[in-house]
């Protein structure tokens, strides 16, 4: 295994958090200056809608000042923390509308199409290359369905609906996708 | 239809909570059931432990997901709602008596000032921790620091940079203002719980540079606020703000 040792990046971004957390407004300023375009575009992908993404960034930016005190840097890197909470803002603004509108019929049946990996290229991390190669030792469709709940926030079923599959048959896709690549993440076979 | 709801998580070896956790980390859950997953949450150490361990196992995906730029405005609109109050202030239960005239929306209001910059500007006062040691040392040296100060609509007005070396402030006006006839605009500086201090009446037409008297450099550090206001012609009379405040932004190393 190979030693987790933060990131200088990651080591910064505590300090400044834990700065925030006993009111340093500059320390914010530079967390956000630091974070916001990497939340900004976590949040585009689950809401497309420009002005509502805004929003919503507003929103866990200010759950970030006040929620400061509660990070816990032996728990979760800063960019995790910060990026649950916005993941987890805009798939509560998503929830929150009465109805989706359906996904186009171009993207229907898009997820046998979806690489094993499109992001490999870009990812830095040695974290981030495992995933990779974790999600790639997966079925394909299963790989994608896991890439869409979580980049797109969809549901079971939506995604169900959207694929033509029972939902069960999606869940257990998506389930025993995820316990396999636990699996290799954590060394052992899956 | 299959037997979706059926609790069982349909694999072998996976538990039901092991399944809620691993659909709430992943986001798939429908409004309701997310609802009474947020609730487990709450209550329940040993499934906020099995969430967060999902959650960081996924993480890294967001690597793969471009940045995107948020537009400048918006910084502006989160400072006014979070450099205003201090987080443990925002924690508790009730709001801190007010304790002086810098304290008074209504004062604020009535002088036709946003109520977000009210809030950042009287926030921006109480925002230091209590305990926290008092005034820095005057700042003799060090990096320049800038600051954008933006109006209550969050639109930026004009940019600020203070060098310590020579002592004086720089001004690139970004958008047209006009303080009005016998008007002239102030410049303050709030630094911690202190009330705002006086920089002097300043000229903010382009790349005009105000030279601050060095007795007053203290407070021109990280993280203090400057401020200008709308004043007779002179200064304030009163050595507190007495007109409009136009323009709030709080100042960083650049």
């Amino acid at each position: 295994m190979s030693s987790q040792q933060p990131s200088a990046g990651a080591a910064e971004l505590s300090r400044l958090l834990l700065r925030a957390a006993d009111g340093d407004a500059a320390a914010f300023q530079i967390f956000y200056d630091r974070t916001s375009a990497k939340l900004f575009g976590v949040i585009l992908r689950i809401l497309p809608e420009r002005q509502e993404a805004e929003d919503v960034l507003q929103e866990v930016f200010v759950t970030v000042w006040r929620k400061a005190a509660t990070f816990d840097p032996a728990r979760a890197s800063p960019i995790t923390w910060a990026a649950t909470i916005a993941r987890n803002r805009a798939i509560d603004r998503l929830r929150a509308r009465p109805a989706r509108p359906m996904a186009p019929v171009e993207d229907a049946l898009g997820l046998a199409d979806d690489g094993p990996a499109p992001d490999a290229g870009l990812v830095a991390s040695q974290e981030a290359r495992r995933l990779a190669q974790a999600l790639a030792q997966l079925e394909p469709r299963h790989a994608a369905a896991i890439r869409a709940c979580y980049f797109e926030g969809v549901t079971y079923d939506e995604l169900a609906a959207r694929e033509q599959v029972p939902v069960g048959t999606l869940k257990s896709w998506v389930r025993r996708g995820l316990m396999r690549m636990r699996g290799h993440l954590e060394g052992g076979e899956a | 239809m299959s037997a979706a709801s059926t609790p069982d998580s349909g694999l072998t070896g996976l538990t039901e909570d092991e399944a809620l956790a691993m659909d709430y980390a992943l986001g798939a859950l429908g409004r309701a059931e997310r609802k009474a997953a947020e609730l487990r949450l709450v209550g329940d150490p040993e499934f906020r432990a099995r969430v967060e361990r999902w959650q960081q196992q996924l993480a890294p995906l967001d690597e793969g997901t471009a940045p995107v730029a948020p537009p400048a405005s918006l910084w502006a609109a989160i400072a006014a709602e979070t450099i205003s109050v201090a987080p443990r202030a925002a924690a508790a239960p009730a709001p801190a008596p007010a304790r002086g005239w810098w304290h008074n929306l209504a004062l604020w209001r009535g002088l036709g000032i946003g109520a977000p910059v009210a809030a950042a500007i009287a926030g921006a006062m109480i925002s230091a921790p209590p305990g926290a040691p008092d005034l820095a040392p005057a700042v003799a040296e060090g990096p320049t620091l800038r600051a954008t100060l933006a109006g209550s609509d969050g639109k930026p007005l004009l940019a600020a940079a203070y060098d310590p070396a020579s002592g004086q402030v720089r001004f690139a006006p970004v958008a047209q203002s006009d303080a009005g006839a016998g008007k002239v605009p102030e410049l303050w500086v709030i630094e911690g719980s202190n009330p705002p201090r006086s920089l002097g009446v300043i000229d903010i037409s382009a790349g005009s540079a105000h030279s601050i008297p060095k007795g007053r450099l203290a407070g021109l550090k990280e993280g203090s606020i400057l401020a200008i206001s709308i004043e007779p012609i002179g200064g304030s009379p009163t050595g507190a703000p007495t007109g409009p405040v136009i323009a709030t932004g709080a100042l960083a190393a650049g």
